[in-house]
């Protein structure tokens, strides 16, 4: 990239708040395999249950050695202030995750969180619809839950490619006014695309909660940039995104992400991840650059 | 017959009037410009903070994917994302002189004039208490180039230092032919320490994709305890060559590594990589070096010190390798 004015991770969209993080020594209480290398995992972490919001993640210290050397971000699928126990949902694909898969009750790691911003909480009850693909599944039980408790009307759009990739309806969260399943290859629920079946879901919708890869969320904006809402306008939409992360608090500088040009100041921005994610207001994002970015292959 | 030990100074002077309440620093790209991160990690245990590489102008970093995971290491191709020296040089630095802990800039250029010209920016400038030249960034274009060559290293030294008085630390790649004679060059130049060494110039490949995980030339910089042997070795090198400060770094995660860093010569260490896995590394590195020195009696760090002289039979290794 070339040298612009502004390119400054200051003062932009909002920070985390690294000050209600917290390193804690954590105690997995509980691992549910679920199909395919999916899994729930269980932690014993007061500390962080209690300070937990939906939508943002922790920084898991798999083993204190040098291999896997980083940590792993993981967002918190729930979190029970009262047990003081998080829950991170998990699919076994890489070194850390891998570990982490064959953990047992009683296995310690360390727990660093909570990090991030997350999603934004409704002042006044009204309708909401969670979008999600894959593993983007992950932070949406807490949020259903959190939306839940303050009254809202809440509709949970899954999707995945395949079954044995797909958040188990048993694990949802009761009181959903709907929960609308799919799979692109037909395995499970309705066949096809979230984003492709989406649009009934979305009448009525106050905001839009999405999370999964960058191709859905960014298919997702221009869908709902595009339709026609009756009078309110576009509700209101937030995306969680995912960047290959180092640290998890802006020192690494690891999880780039582009900004739309204007959103920070002068000229294209870059945030973090980390910091100024992992939720964002999806009008804050540089669609094209963030789809630009080549996957990352380890 | 009562022996009184005289009492602990963990104090590094660093030249110039810098003197680092003790030798544990934190290194450049691994804690932003110190405030970052302020809130999870604290910063006044620290003897000092060197600054995120500092260019002339903004610099947005390079295209993701910037860090790749190896085995006891990673790789990183950030591309100096920061502000620019303007940005650094009236706001940061305003923070920097409200704090007990000196900062260090690390300072970035893509040829001579331009250090000259970022290091002049900050000569003066409160809240700034040195810089360190970054002759040795790999991943911008010329960056090495400064690193690799003494004579230019030299030169780039020279043209700096005759226009700031603020503490000059020179920071060393390890990719090089000989890093005892660049060490020495730039001693001569009239740096006060160096700091050795930066990242080693390293791959990781995707093999179902049949290609490089990172973009480009798909080079980035090879940190952690994978090179701390490396590290260790290139600091012992640079302590025969120089009787300035050198300040280690590679790969140290724990007080035995950066002890181990002060046996091999170093007067100070840099903690790096380890700050991402674990933020209060620093901080327990600190306690646990005052711990060592208190137990084994220190009266300066540089106590530990290996001696080479009480070891007739040791001299330079005849393989061919730095």
């Amino acid at each position: 990239m070339t040298p612009l004015a502004g390119a400054s991770t200051q003062g932009l969209v909002g920070e985390s708040d690294l000050s209600r993080a917290v390193d804690e020594a954590a105690e997995c209480t509980a691992l549910q395999p679920l199909q395919g290398n999916l899994f729930e995992i269980r932690f014993r972490a007061p500390e962080v249950a209690r300070r937990a919001q939906p939508g943002q993640f922790a920084q898991i210290w798999v083993e204190q050695s040098h291999i896997p050397l980083l940590r792993r971000p993981f967002s918190f699928s729930r979190a029970q202030p009262r047990e003081g126990v998080v829950s991170f949902y998990i699919g076994a694909v890489g070194e850390g995750s891998r570990r982490l898969r064959r953990f047992s009750p009683g296995d310690s790691a360390r727990i660093l969180g909570p990090l991030g911003r997350g999603f934004t909480l409704p002042d006044r009850p009204g309708r909401s619809v969670l979008v999600s693909g894959g593993l983007g599944a992950a932070p949406f039980p807490l949020l259903g839950e959190r939306l839940l408790e303050r009254g809202e009307q809440v509709v949970w759009v899954n999707g995945a490619r395949t079954q044995s990739e797909l958040y188990p309806g048993e694990l949802v969260p009761n009181g959903m006014a709907e929960l609308v399943q799919f799979t692109e290859d037909g395995s499970q629920g309705r066949r096809g695309r979230v984003t492709a079946g989406l649009l009934p879901s979305l009448k009525g919708a106050d905001r839009i909660y999405a999370c999964g890869p960058n191709q859905m969320l960014a298919a997702l904006f221009a869908l709902i940039s595009e339709s026609a809402f009756e009078e309110g306008g576009a509700p209101q939409l937030e995306v969680s995104i995912e960047a290959p992360m180092g640290c998890g608090f802006g020192t690494c500088l690891g999880c780039a992400i582009p900004l739309r040009p204007g959103a920070g100041g002068e000229g294209p921005v870059v945030g973090l991840c980390c910091r100024q994610g992992p939720v964002l207001r999806g009008s804050l994002l540089d669609w094209e650059r963030l789809l630009q970015q080549p996957e990352h292959l380890g | 017959m009562i022996t009184i030990t005289p009492p602990f100074d963990p104090r590094v002077d660093l030249g110039r009037g810098l003197v680092l309440a003790n030798p544990i620093g934190v290194a450049s790209g691994t804690f932003g410009f110190g405030f970052e991160a302020e809130a999870l990690v604290g910063i006044t245990h620290l003897g000092a903070i060197f600054s995120k590489g500092t260019t002339a102008v903004a610099r947005e970093g390079n295209h993701p994917p910037r860090i790749a995971e190896t085995a006891a290491g990673m790789l990183n191709s950030i591309g100096l994302q920061n502000p620019g020296v303007e940005v650094v040089a009236r706001d940061y630095a305003a923070r920097w002189a409200q704090w007990p802990v000196p900062v260090l800039v690390n300072v970035a250029g893509a040829d001579i004039s331009e250090y000259v010209a970022i290091v002049q920016h900050l000569d003066g400038v409160s809240g700034v208490s040195g810089v360190e030249l970054n002759i040795s960034c790999p991943n911008i274009a010329h960056g090495l180039d400064f690193a690799t060559e003494p004579g230019a290293a030299a030169r780039c030294v020279a043209a700096v230092r005759a226009v700031t008085t603020l503490p000059l630390v020179v920071k060393l790649s390890p990719n090089v032919t000989d890093i005892a004679e660049v060490a020495r060059a730039v001693a001569d130049a009239g740096a006060d320490a160096v700091s050795a060494v930066n990242t080693y110039l390293g791959m990781k490949m995707a093999l179902h994709a049949r290609r490089p995980v990172l973009p480009g030339l798909g080079v980035g910089g090879l940190s952690g305890p994978a090179i701390k042997p490396l590290a260790l070795a290139a600091v012992a090198k640079v302590r025969r060559a120089v009787g300035i400060p050198v300040i280690g770094i590679g790969g140290i995660a724990t007080t035995a590594d950066a002890l181990e860093f002060l046996v091999a010569g170093a007067d100070a260490v840099q903690v790096g990589t380890a700050n991402f896995n674990n933020p209060q590394a620093s901080r327990e590195i600190v306690e646990g070096c005052l711990a060592y020195a208190e137990q084994h009696h220190l009266q300066r760090f540089t106590d530990l010190r290996w001696q080479e002289q009480d070891h007739p039979g040791s001299r330079e290794p005849s393989l061919d390798v730095d």
